[in-house]
């Protein structure tokens, strides 16, 4: 064993200090605040490995910047034939970096590899619908889902297509090999992920030749490199760094701090006293004093305007103090205790949200009890079924851009972390899940905005943007869903 | 000399088997690691279908008796998070973190050592007055500023190192003195106090008398004398680095080594990784001890090894 041990030390003495030279010739650096732990993109949910694969992997589907859906391997928008069966058509001639042909058998099949139970896919959330899946010609497939389900074209926006063939190899995990414009070249564990240019590349020709990945954990850390000239992009960038870097770009981003309120129990069973928490807090000023202006109010929904289901009529509680004062007194709830659960260290800012909304309810005339737990204390509280805490803060995000996700998580009676038994509201989601009429579905969901916001459900806070660190030299306009699309990105 | 080695093996191998676990205790008591590493929004049946897929569903003792019959195969099964054999991991992590403390430690003792007896050579001069202010400072400066500060001065404003990772041996420069520092101002204060103490003995004035030359008075036989201490103090500091200051330095410079390994695994509740991290450097403290008692012996023959 320890010869074994001296020899393995020595080896990797010899990687370690193995020069790189990866030469800058039209390159990239990119630093992600994770290392991917896999690279087959169907098993893990995980931003790492998303960030890397989304430019060596095709969707079925894809987004435009502003998030709309448009076709990306499928040559048109899926069709729904019947209630529960979708066909998609797929783009002629596209291969994937090892020759593979990408046809109708490689999307059922990576339909069929990531619905598999055995495959225990943590995307599995994101597909739960789809039952099955056939090839109904070399480029037509069609696709089943447990009864009707309108979200299959935005699931399919997430659906990676991997080869056959090689996605058998149990070295699949660490080679990947995908349709997409950048092809994989090497992984050196703990250090970098790099990708070349796919000539070939069915879609525009991208403008750079290469990137390098790095992992780097500590956000100090990420800004330094960027600001030594080693990266040309660094994510989630602190709002208060943002002036020290060359460049930044800030998106509206997928994230949502809101704060649970009990609608069954507790001093917040009152409506008065719920509609009261949401006067209370100013959120203009915690978007500005906490997030530098990097977020934007929430406008009384757990929605973005990009997401599906936003309802544009309902617009956030305004900050009034006197209002809150006022409904807390006429529901004689004045000095009465309310607690609060939150956690620290998880997202950003999250322990400073809270204290600072704690210090607005006081104001309006409540005793708040802030308690931050740990972040397995804590989820054990936001997931306890059985008492529901008298507050709880979250940030909610939601990769699919629909409001089905969140909703049913939150809003619905029932939900993992729901705190109200409205039936209505449930049946409004419900509803919605199995409409495939668009614009119906639209209307439920709006309806469903509407009464959670007449019912104070929650405290909507704010919605946080994005924010990258760019060097001087690279232009990206950034992307509501968060995707790093290299084939996107200019060097000057 | 058998019967010392028999009797340390065995101390060890209870204090690895303690250790190990408390932290299999530990960890199934706090966490759940289905809920931290399922996005929060999954359903309960998802969750529950993945608690089966990990075992965690299966009672406590069940999950204890598969554990024993692991680690006395010395395999803790998949990394939940990274879904590959723990054990690789630590192999692969491990050596980094061994060549960062080799190199800091190495740093340490090279400067402290001379630096120790120089200033004890004149207490309450200069250079003594100097290297007590520094080595109070050292030891003041958290060592995760200390990085920072370093990556600042040295990566953005001259440029002269990279300012994190592992790629190049320029790359290890930073991390090493940042890891070095606080061991160098211990080193410092205890070197010189030994050797103020053994240069105050008769024998140091006799040799001096005999005409002895000065080096080998004090580089040979009073720094023997006062190698006790510092070994181990020395030992102790690279106990301390391995499993503890790693965490921090090898976090701020993005050190692929087992110290991030160990938060990363801890902020996932990876329990299986947490468990595997922990063994090993369970073993390597008590390596490292036993490896002392050998070197006291080198160093001062008439020890007894009991």
């Amino acid at each position: 064993m320890k010869k074994y041990g001296s020899l393995l030390l020595a080896a990797l003495l010899v990687v370690a200090f193995a020069a790189t030279g990866w030469a800058n010739t039209g390159g990239i650096t990119i630093a992600l605040g994770s290392e991917p732990t896999t690279l087959d993109p169907q098993i893990r949910e995980d931003g790492g490995e998303r960030a890397v694969n989304d430019n060596i992997y095709d969707t079925v589907l894809a987004r435009t910047p502003e998030g709309d859906l448009m076709p990306s391997l499928a040559a048109q928008m899926p069709k729904l034939v019947d209630g529960d069966t979708w066909e998609v058509t797929l783009r002629s001639g596209i291969t994937f970096h090892n020759g593979e042909p990408l046809n109708a058998d490689a999307v059922v099949y990576s339909i069929k590899r990531v619905i598999d139970p055995e495959f225990n896919s943590e995307q599995i959330s994101f597909f739960s619908t789809i039952k099955d899946a056939r090839a109904t010609g070399d480029l037509t497939l069609q696709v089943i889902t447990d009864g009707p389900d309108p979200i299959l074209p935005t699931r399919l926006y997430w659906l990676k297509v991997v080869p056959p063939k090689h996605s058998k190899d149990p070295k699949f995990a660490e080679n990947p090999v995908g349709t997409g414009p950048y092809r994989f070249v090497s992984w050196q564990r703990g250090q970098h992920i790099d990708l070349v240019r796919n000539d070939d590349y069915w879609g525009p020709a991208p403008q750079i030749a290469s990137v390098r990945y790095r992992f780097i954990e500590e956000p100090g850390t990420r800004l330094a490199g960027l600001m030594a000239g080693e990266f040309d992009l660094i994510t989630n960038l602190l709002p208060e760094f943002t002036s020290h870097v060359p460049k930044s770009v800030n998106v509206l981003g997928l994230e949502h701090p809101i704060i649970i309120l009990n609608a069954d129990k507790g001093v917040t069973q009152d409506v008065r006293v719920r509609k009261a928490l949401n006067y209370a807090v100013d959120k203009q000023a915690l978007a500005q004093g906490l997030f530098e202006g990097f977020a934007q109010v929430a406008q009384g929904q757990l929605l973005s305007p990009s997401f599906f289901g936003y309802n544009d009529q309902v617009k956030a509680y305004p900050y009034d103090l006197d209002k809150a004062k006022k409904l807390i007194e006429e529901a004689g709830a004045a000095g009465q205790t309310i607690e609060i659960i939150g956690t620290s260290g998880r997202w950003l800012k999250d322990r400073d949200l809270v204290e600072a909304v704690a210090d607005y309810w006081k104001k309006a005339g409540l005793d708040v009890k802030v308690r931050i737990f740990e972040f397995n204390e804590y989820l054990n509280r936001l997931f306890d079924r059985k008492t529901r805490a008298d507050s709880i803060f979250v940030v909610s995000s939601n990769e699919l851009l629909d409001a089905d996700k969140s909703f049913s998580a939150y809003y619905k009676a029932g939900g993992v972390g729901s705190s109200n038994t409205d039936e209505t509201l449930a049946g409004l989601i419900d509803a919605a899940r199995s409409k495939t009429d668009a614009q119906k579905r639209e209307g439920l969901y709006h309806q469903a905005v509407q009464l959670a916001y007449d019912q104070a459900y929650f405290v909507w806070l704010l919605n946080i943007e994005d924010i990258y660190g760019l060097s001087a030299r690279l232009v990206w306009p950034g992307r509501v869903d968060a995707r790093l699309l290299v084939r996107e990105m200019q060097i000057q | 000399m058998g019967r010392f080695i028999y009797r340390r093996l065995v101390h060890g191998l209870i204090v690895i088997f303690g250790v190990t676990i408390i932290v299999f205790v530990v960890t199934r008591m706090v966490g759940d690691p289905v809920q931290v590493m399922l996005p929060l929004e999954s359903t309960l049946e998802q969750r529950a279908a993945f608690e089966k897929k990990l075992g965690l569903d299966r009672p406590i003792y069940i999950q204890f008796g598969e554990f024993l019959g692991n680690i006395a195969r010395l395999d803790f099964g998949e990394s939940l998070w990274q879904k590959r054999p723990a054990m690789d991991i630590v192999f692969e992590k491990l050596p980094m973190t061994m060549l960062l403390t080799a190199v800091g430690i190495g740093f340490a003792c090279a400067a402290a050592i001379p630096l120790g007896i120089i200033a004890a050579l004149r207490p309450g001069g200069m250079v003594d007055r100097v290297t007590v202010f520094g080595s109070l400072l050292g030891l003041s400066v958290p060592q995760f500023w200390l990085g920072l500060l370093f990556i600042v001065l040295f990566a953005v404003q001259f440029k002269i190192l990279p300012t994190s990772g592992a790629a190049t041996p320029a790359h290890i420069i930073m991390p090493a003195l940042t890891m070095g520092l606080p061991t160098l101002a211990r080193l410092v204060m205890l070197v010189r106090s030994s050797m103020i103490d053994e240069l105050n003995q008769q024998y140091v004035k006799t040799s001096f008398a005999k005409g002895l030359p000065f080096v080998r008075v004090v580089g040979l036989h009073a720094l023997r004398n006062a190698g006790l201490p510092i070994m181990t103090l020395v030992g102790w500091e690279v106990i301390r680095s391995l499993a503890g200051y790693s965490v921090v330095v090898e976090t701020v410079f993005a050190w692929p080594g087992i110290g991030l390994t160990a938060i990363q695994a801890i902020e996932r509740d990876d329990l299986i990784l947490i468990q595997a991290i922990v063994f090993t450097a369970a073993v390597c403290v008590v390596v490292i001890n036993i490896a002392l008692d050998f070197i006291y012996k080198l160093i001062d023959p008439r020890l007894k090894l009991t």
